[in-house]
């Protein structure tokens, strides 16, 4: 990649601590993040088990909040929005419109077709009378990504029904539904074989060329991170390095 | 910036949560059984105590002016004043007395007996509705095959004979030709009637009449056709004392269903003028001895002059024992009574000395409500008890509702974790559980009252089925005055149980849908 000044930050992350509490015992695991993401980059983010790196992509994602120290206050800056000060109507719209999530588990609704599992997220983003205007469309789009991902034949299956490949494909096409500028994936090939995860980096890869999605993902594995414009470690709550992936 | 909180996805949600859970069809079983036993013991005993206030009221009238045993005299004065009023629809004079009947068997059993005017008391009472033999155009709601005799073409003339007969308390004597003033008796009376589970009534056309010798002799059933009762009371002395037995054979012109067993089991309608020659409270010279024994008079039938024994002082009129008043449609019956009262003291003015004083009848006019007030008062309790009953168990399955949804939402922990992910808020995930819950209400509310009106609405042969089948008898018409069980549903209790029930509901889930709400969608997403 070229000079990574000149582009445009799509997110800024600003000492952001998080702070788990065990009843009494507190459990630091963030301990003063700062990040810088790009329009259309692809980061990815290493670290060990326990690092604290699902808890960075909660927090990016408005999931969830940092720690509060008025001496050094958090920020986490999307575009011109500031997450970390929006109100919770706010934070649920972001969800919906900017961000798409794939989780290492899936994450489907047992009780919904994979049809229904990629429109939900169109469905709770236009509220009742938005959705029934915009069914068509919506259904149009689903169908389409499913057909990008081969999952064409499985409209009516449910998520019980399909391999895990074909389920993370599901998950993702669900991500992508409401056409979010950034998708923020946790470890999407951590619960699949070499070959599947493969496929399934593959079908993001290709996504984040053609669509020009920025993309945050998750991984422990070191060569999944080396196909990524940029790699970060998460080393006891900080970010150890960044570096340009063919250093690796 | 807009969040909806409603949207399509939770309704496709609820859909499919309905459909793929054993939990929500137990809960709305729950409600379902719930509504409906609330609906059927609400009506039922609701019924009972409307049916008991309806049929008390059409027999007593609405206020009655009674003075027992003796009776009171210029009674017919009295109604025609009563008459004259603007509250009062009519009135009518009775005697209401005990006797022993003696039955076609010969079996003797104690009787109320009501001798009345027929016209007056038709329009005081609804007398010609309760009578029972009589020509009818359609079977009666429960004779589901038709089989009533009433409904027979070849009987209709009878039938006609048989409800004139009653309308004028007469029947001819099919020997002598002569009509003969005539009785109607309660249809339960005889035990000849035999009722079926349609509800209709199929007279024997015999009964066994016991003889000493340990045979049998055949007597007629159908009293209506031939059959006649011994009548016996204690005729009054001038000072009103019972004294001597007076019996007379009534012929029987027709049988009575009032619908109140205790009423149709111990109850003969007879002339008015019948009892008070029986009674001795019809009218009667007052004579007194003559002490001088040469005083003579002239005998009016054979112009001769003859030693006076005795002399008339005067003219005793008749007597009745009570008068019976029907109220306008809609009057207050407290302000009739009081008006009936007003009425009475004018009356007494008019008879000094010849009626009894108002003062002492004050208590002895009273509304039909009061005169039953014991047994309409217990009715009243015995609903208000059993619903609080029930009201206490439907309560419990508000805590069903509950339990069932917290151990839904906690099983759907990590749906919300996922719905929150996807942007949902906290109001929308709320929403999908008080969505569901009032799915669950709806469902369950309009399965329990469809059910709870089916029930109730063929109670009684439901109940008919479970005495043949498993000999199980609940509703004793001995025991609860009706000869059928109540089996009307009325529309506002159904609406108030149905609105319950969906209410239980929406509040049961209220709780978990709280609870899912507050969840922090982090920790649902790493729930397992
Ligand atoms: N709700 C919580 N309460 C207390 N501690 C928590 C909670 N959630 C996470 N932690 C702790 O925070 C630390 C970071 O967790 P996190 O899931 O972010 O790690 P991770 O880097 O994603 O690990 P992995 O690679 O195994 O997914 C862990 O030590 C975990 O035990
Ligand atoms: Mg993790």
């Amino acid at each position: 990649m070229g000079d990574q000044s000149t582009q445009s930050s799509i997110l800024e992350v600003k000492s952001v601590r998080k702070t788990y509490k065990l009843g009494r015992v507190k459990v630091p695991v963030l301990h003063g993040v700062d990040l810088t993401v790009h329009h259309k980059e692809w980061i990815t983010i290493l670290g060990a088990s326990g690092s604290g790196k699902s808890t960075l992509m909660h927090l990016i994602g408005g999931l969830d909040r940092p720690d509060r120290y008025p001496e050094d206050p958090a920020s986490i800056v999307y575009g011109d929005r500031v997450i970390t000060s929006l109100g919770a109507k706010a934070l649920d719209r972001y969800r919906s419109t900017e961000v798409g999530f794939v989780f290492q588990f899936y994450h489907l609704l047992p009780e919904l077709d994979v049809l229904g599992n990629v429109c939900i997220g169109a469905m709770i983003r236009h509220g009742r009378w938005g959705y029934v205007s915009n069914r068509r469309s919506v259904e149009k789009r689903a169908k389409e990504l499913l057909e990008r991902f081969g999952l064409s034949e499985r409209i009516k299956h449910r998520p019980a029904e399909l391999s895990g490949g074909e389920r993370q494909r599901v998950a993702i096409a669900r991500a992508l539904i409401n056409e979010p500028a950034m998708l923020l994936a946790d470890e999407p090939t951590g619960n699949l074989d070499l070959k599947t995860g493969e496929s399934i980096l593959e079908v993001l890869a290709e996504l984040q060329r053609d669509s020009g999605l920025t993309m945050v993902m998750v991984t422990h594995d070191e060569r999944i991170a080396a196909r990524a414009d940029r790699v970060i470690r998460l080393l006891d709550g900080r970010v150890q390095e960044q570096t340009a992936p063919q250093s690796v | 910036m807009i969040v909806y909180t409603r949207s399509v996805y939770q309704a496709l949600l609820t859909k499919k949560y309905l459909t793929s859970k054993l939990m929500p069809i137990l809960a709305m079983l729950a409600v379902m059984l719930s509504v409906a036993t609330i609906l059927i013991t609400w009506s039922v005993m609701g019924g009972f105590l409307k049916t008991l206030v309806n049929s008390g009221r059409s027999l007593i009238g609405d206020v009655t002016v009674s003075w027992p045993n003796v009776g009171f005299a210029h009674y017919d004065e009295l109604i025609g004043m009563l008459e004259e009023d603007e509250l009062v629809e009519g009135a009518t004079p009775i005697i209401e007395t005990f006797g022993l009947i003696q039955l076609p068997d010969d079996r003797i059993e104690l009787i109320t007996i009501k001798g009345i005017d027929v016209q007056s008391y038709n329009r005081v009472t609804n007398y010609e509705d309760t009578i029972w033999w009589k020509p009818i155009d359609e079977p009666t709601a429960k004779d589901k095959d038709a089989s009533d005799v009433r409904l027979e073409p070849d009987y209709t003339q009878a039938m006609e004979m048989f409800r004139s007969n009653a309308m004028t308390l007469t029947r001819r004597n099919p020997e002598s030709g002569i009509t003969e003033q005539a009785g109607v008796l309660g249809v339960e009376v005889t035990g000849l009637n035999v009722r079926t589970h349609d509800g209709i009534y199929d007279p024997r056309s015999f009964g066994f009449r016991a003889l000493p010798d340990g045979g049998v002799e055949r007597v007629p059933g159908f009293m209506p056709a031939g059959g006649s009762v011994g009548l016996t009371v204690l005729s009054l002395d001038s000072t009103g004392k019972p004294v001597d037995p007076v019996t007379r054979t009534i012929p029987i012109a027709n049988e009575f269903q009032s619908g109140i067993y205790e009423i149709d089991t111990s109850t003969i309608f007879v002339p008015l003028d019948v009892m008070q020659e029986m009674l001795r409270l019809d009218e009667a010279r007052k004579v007194e001895v003559v002490e001088n024994p040469f005083a003579t008079e002239i005998d009016p039938e054979t112009g001769q002059r003859r030693p006076k024994r005795s002399e008339v002082i005067g003219i005793d009129p008749a007597r009745v024992t009570t008068v019976l008043v029907k109220a306008k449609e809609g009057a207050n019956l407290q302000q009739v009574r009081d008006r009936v009262y007003a009425i009475y003291q004018l009356f007494e003015d008019k008879h000094k000395g010849e009626v009894p004083s108002s003062f002492s009848m004050d208590n002895q006019i009273r509304t039909w409500e009061e005169m039953n007030a014991t047994m309409i008062n217990a009715v009243k309790k015995e609903t208000g008890l059993v619903l609080f009953i029930f009201g206490i168990v439907s309560f419990t399955s508000v805590f069903l509702v509950l339990a069932i949804f917290w151990s839904m939402v906690s099983e759907k922990t990590k749906d919300i974790g996922i719905l929150r992910a996807l942007g949902a808020s906290t109001p929308g995930v709320a929403w999908l559980w008080i969505r569901y819950g009032t799915a669950i209400g709806l469902i369950g509310a309009t399965v329990g009252t469809a059910v709870g009106i089916a029930v109730v609405r063929n109670i009684n042969g439901i109940h008919d089925w479970l005495g043949e089948t498993f000999n199980l008898v609940i509703w004793d018409p001995r025991t609860y005055y009706f000869i059928e069980i109540p089996h009307e549903v009325e529309i506002p209790k159904a609406v108030i149980v149905f609105v319950v029930g969906v209410l239980t509901c929406v509040l049961g889930s209220l709780i978990p849908a709280f609870r899912s709400a507050r969840m922090d969608p982090v920790k649902a997403l790493r729930f397992e």
